[in-house]
């Protein structure tokens, strides 16, 4: 199987994909969910029993709040926390939650909510995940340093990592605008996910190429990749099915809560397989020959 | 079979997980761990619920409302003061307010309802764990009631939750708290059994000189009492209930027992009072000339805390923290006319009394600022005895006053006293000079290893800048939603059936080496996080799938390579060992970048309001640990085993299922 000699198409439907994440980022952006903002909270009590918090999630949703965070307090009452409800939004609420039973429903409380976690989070996030990138790139030139041009496989490591987060990133904002998916603590906690299995996934790949490399230094790069690539496949998908599956069972039959978070999941573990394969290995074969330092190009042309 | 030596190793960690795990709780040697969730393990608020608390800012008058600032500082120090008491995973948010107004409450949800605890210690341990258990189970009617006994001969009564003192809107107090009744209870319920001895004074020729000597203005102190006169000494403090007698055969010598004798020396209000036992000691020695006294059985200490209890006690207080200097009574009389000690005193108890009760001293305010206080911690005293303390730690500014009016307190023999909130924690005096280094320790009488602890939280997350009160408390259930939680689980349980079915039936004999490993990894991994003990919620959760999800890549792995070295023509063992020599090195790459990003996800997770990075980020550091663990011990030692076993004569149980047929192709083209 011929999967360099493919890698334009690859790359470019990478690239193609990142840039299309980028503008919808750069547009829309991302929904900030009710853990970074502040918004409304209501205390109920029905008077009819308790119809479980799924229900009362349900009505929710129906009343346009799939963003609520339901917690029951026990003697049939329940906290929920939404985006801020005016007046209206109160009345449409409490509709919908009416319609559960055919008791009135009690509303004990409501108030307005500070955001649970600091809006600065997003930010040291991403500072946080950066500087992890660059001491993953440390990293891989140290392990890397028996093979020449250790510094490019540390680089299209990161170049893989940049690329499932911008993409899974991008996703997950069409999904905010299709079915109003928001970014919560949670969301973050995905991201975390997505780049501790990208990384991962890459080194694996690389080091099938690291010992080709050691194992016939003659043998053309390109080639090399390839092998190396089409050694390692079975295990690529083999590792990544069995990881598809858990998240997969969880998404169909699993709770509505998790349900952004295993988005983000499958989005990643999908994207981070691929990109190991068709991007960081084929970043690697087109740098090979070249250099990206326009004064050095003259001389690699040359060879 | 030292070459399995590893393989030993994974078993006995697993088999002392599954032991650790079996029991939900455990107390060794002060070293406790478990609770209330699955098999023992802390549980987060997103997936198990906890405690709702809602504090009200108190309006004060002659302060301005708190304004939006306030309110934030507010809750930043409620939120560091949670997180550091080791309840991770907390959500501290503000209520109320609006586009004109501020928020005026604060909502905290603890996870996990780990109950209250009541410490109490009878003066000579007269009372048994067992005889106490059973008064709570059947005269209190608190069946979840469980005591036992501490090393210090205290003891603790654990129960599900205790109900406070509920007020209304208006802070009028509708219930008392359930802990005082029961205090009541106890003291009236256990009897304190008294004995005092009197001696008749002798008078020593030479010693006439000496003014502490008997007094001759006090007529009878040479006499011993009779009983009469001793009853009439319980009867002037209120306790005519008291069954006195007098010990037959022995002068002077009586035994007293007597119910419900409370011996607190402060108020509701926190005021120092005489307690009862004092007072009934000062009324014995007015009538003799008391030598001994004992008293057994007495209620010596009674706090309120441990689980929700402690941490409301943490959130609530506003933590002011104040030096105060106390000029005590002078030791010497105004002039040497004049009957000095005051009272009737003797020298010895005037040196106590006059720093000691407030009649004989006043205090003034220092140029100590609590705001100068760098750090506080709790620490264990030096000495004989360890105690628990607090130290200080003053900025120069602050350890400049702190040496300034310590050598003020030294040189006139006088004392530094230390408030929190308006309640005295110490008033030691200094022996010798000031204090300077800028660092102090509290060393208080009724300090315990808990208390210390949250007195450090307090004073180092800083005073509140408003007083709160607790205006409601509820359990509440998981932020995720208990069943969908469940429903969850389930499908995750399934996914990992199939997945390991799959890798069974695909892989053969490596991939049930590789599910046994990773049942055997995730036994070890849940046995860990009881031990540390780690809050598990769901960016833990999140950690503990990618972790396994790399367990099962590295056995993934090993499993590959051992059929390209089979196929390749190796004997099962030598591909076996190469199979995974060229494995390992991806393992461990892979393995260490990612615990790369987990300690720089830790380290600048460290620097929020919020810890959901640092759960992921601890979690995901052990779980990659182990899973390199058990790839190294358990899957490749196992594999060996098998191999070297009767079963290893079959090498096409080593074989992936698609490669078999494969082989079997090329064998059959090979023979047409």
């Amino acid at each position: 199987m011929d999967i360099v000699g493919k890698r334009r198409f690859f790359l470019s439907a990478s690239i193609v994909l990142v840039a299309l994440s980028a503008v919808i980022l750069g547009t829309t952006g991302l929904n900030l969910g009710i853990d970074f903002t502040s918004g409304t909270t209501v205390t109920f009590q029905f008077q009819g029993g308790d119809p479980g918090s799924a229900d009362v999630t349900d009505a929710l949703i129906r009343s346009g709040h799939p963003e609520a965070i339901v917690q029951g307090l026990g003697e049939n009452q329940y906290f929920i926390r939404t985006d801020f409800l005016g007046n209206d939004g109160l009345i449409n609420v409490r509709g919908e939650i009416e319609q559960l039973q055919l008791e009135p429903v009690i509303v004990l409380d409501t108030s307005t909510v500070g955001s649970s976690v600091a809006e600065d989070t997003v930010q040291n996030a991403i500072t946080a995940v950066i500087v992890a990138a660059v001491f993953v790139m440390l990293y891989i030139m140290y392990a890397f340093r028996a093979v020449p041009n250790s510094y490019k496989y540390a680089f299209a490591a990161v170049v893989a990592l940049g690329h499932d987060v911008i993409i899974v990133l991008g996703a997950f904002a069409v999904l905010g605008i299709a079915i109003g998916a928001q970014v919560n603590a949670i969301f973050i906690v995905g991201i975390l996910t997505v780049i501790g299995y990208s990384v991962n996934d890459t080194i694996v790949i690389f080091d099938r190429i690291r010992e080709n490399v050691t194992l016939a230094p003659g043998r053309d790069f390109r080639s090399t990749v390839n092998l190396s690539i089409n050694e390692s496949v079975t295990r690529s998908l083999g590792t990544s099915i069995t990881t598809v599956t858990v998240i997969v069972a969880m998404l169909l039959f699993g709770g509505a809560s998790l349900r952004d978070f295993l988005i983000v999941l499958l989005a990643g573990v999908l994207i981070g397989t691929y990109s190991s394969i068709f991007v960081a290995a084929q970043v690697l074969v087109l740098w090979d020959k070249r250099s990206f330092l326009p004064w050095r190009r003259v001389v690699t042309t040359n060879t | 079979m030292s070459r399995f030596r590893g393989l030993v190793l994974v078993a006995i960690l697993v088999i002392s997980s599954v032991v650790v795990l079996a029991i939900p709780e455990f107390s060794v040697l002060g070293f406790s761990r478990g609770g209330d969730g699955p098999v023992g393990l802390r549980l987060g608020l997103d997936l198990e619920g906890g405690t709702h608390l809602v504090y009200k800012v108190v309006s004060e008058e002659g302060l301005d409302p708190p304004t939006e600032d306030d309110m934030e500082g507010l809750r930043n120090i409620i939120d560091r003061r949670v997180n550091e008491f080791g309840v991770s995973e907390a959500s501290v948010q503000l209520l109320g307010g609006g586009i004109d107004s501020v928020a005026d409450r604060v909502l905290v949800q603890i996870p996990g309802q780990t109950g209250a605890a009541i410490t109490l210690a009878f003066a000579a341990d007269t009372v048994s764990p067992e005889e106490l258990e059973r008064f709570f189970r059947e005269n209190l009617a608190r069946s979840d009631a469980s005591v036992k006994q501490n090393d210090s001969g205290s003891l603790t009564v654990q129960l599900d939750e205790i109900q406070g003192e509920i007020s209304d809107i208006n802070g009028n107090v509708v219930t008392e708290s359930e802990a005082d009744g029961w205090r009541e209870a106890v003291i009236a319920e256990y009897p304190v059994a008294l004995q005092v001895g009197y001696g008749i004074v002798e008078l020593d020729p030479p010693a006439e000189g000496d003014d502490t000597a008997a007094d001759p203005e006090e007529p009878g102190i040479e006499t011993l009492p009779t009983l009469g006169e001793i009853e009439a000494a319980f009867a002037s403090v209120g306790r005519d209930d008291a069954s006195i007698e007098a010990v037959s055969g022995a002068d002077g010598l009586f035994s007293i027992t007597l119910h419900g004798l409370d011996t607190r020396s402060t108020d509701s209000e926190g005021n120092p009072i005489f307690g009862e036992d004092q007072q009934l000691i000062a009324a014995l020695r007015d009538i003799g000339n008391l030598q001994f006294n004992a008293m057994q059985g007495s209620l010596m200490q009674w706090a309120v805390g441990g689980g929700v209890q402690e941490a409301k006690n943490l959130i609530g207080t506003t933590a002011k923290l104040e030096f105060r200097y106390r000029e005590c009574g002078d030791v010497d009389g105004p002039s040497p006319d004049a009957p000095w000690p005051p009272n009737g005193m003797t020298m010895d108890q005037w040196l106590v009394e006059r720093c000691t009760n407030p009649v004989y001293f006043q205090e003034r305010p220092t140029t100590i600022d609590p705001a100068d206080l760098d750090d506080a911690f709790p620490d264990i005293s030096g000495g004989g005895i360890p105690r628990p303390i607090v130290t200080l730690v003053f900025n120069d500014e602050g350890g400049d006053a702190f040496f300034k009016e310590t050598d003020d307190v030294s040189r006139h023999n006088d004392r530094l006293a230390i408030y929190l909130d308006g309640e005295e924690l110490v008033a030691p005096g200094v022996s010798q000079g000031g204090i300077s280094g800028g660092r102090a320790i509290i060393e208080g009488g009724d300090f315990t290893t808990e208390s210390v602890r949250t007195i450090a939280i307090q004073l180092r997350s800083g005073a509140l800048p408003r007083g709160l009160e607790l205006i409601q408390e509820r359990n509440v259930d998981a932020v995720l939603g208990k069943e969908s939680l469940q429903k969850s689980l389930i499908a995750g349980g399934v996914g990992m059936i199939i997945l390991l079915i799959f890798m069974i039936s695909y892989y053969k004999i490596p991939g049930l080496v590789a599910s046994i490993a990773l049942i055997a990894y995730s036994i070890m991994l849940l046995g860990i996080f009881k031990m540390i003990p780690v809050t598990l919620t769901l960016s833990g959760a999140a950690a503990v799938i990618l972790s396994l999800g790399f367990a099962v890549d590295a056995n993934v792995l090993i499993a590959e390579r051992t059929k390209e070295e089979l196929r390749s023509g190796r004997s099962l063992l030598a591909a076996i060992t190469a199979g995974f020599d060229r494995a390992w090195p991806s393992i461990r790459d892979g393995n260490v970048s990612t615990i790369i990003v987990a300690i720089v996800l830790f380290w600048f997770g460290d620097r929020f309001s919020t810890s959901v990075m640092q759960g992921f980020a601890l979690t995901l550091a052990i779980g990659v640990l182990l899973s390199m663990f058990t790839a190294f011990f358990a899957s490749r030692l196992l594999l060996r085993l098998i191999a070297i076993s009767r079963i290893g004569n079959n090498t096409n149980l080593f074989v992936p299922v698609r490669d078999q047929k494969e082989q079997s192709e090329s064998a059959s083209g090979g023979n047409s």
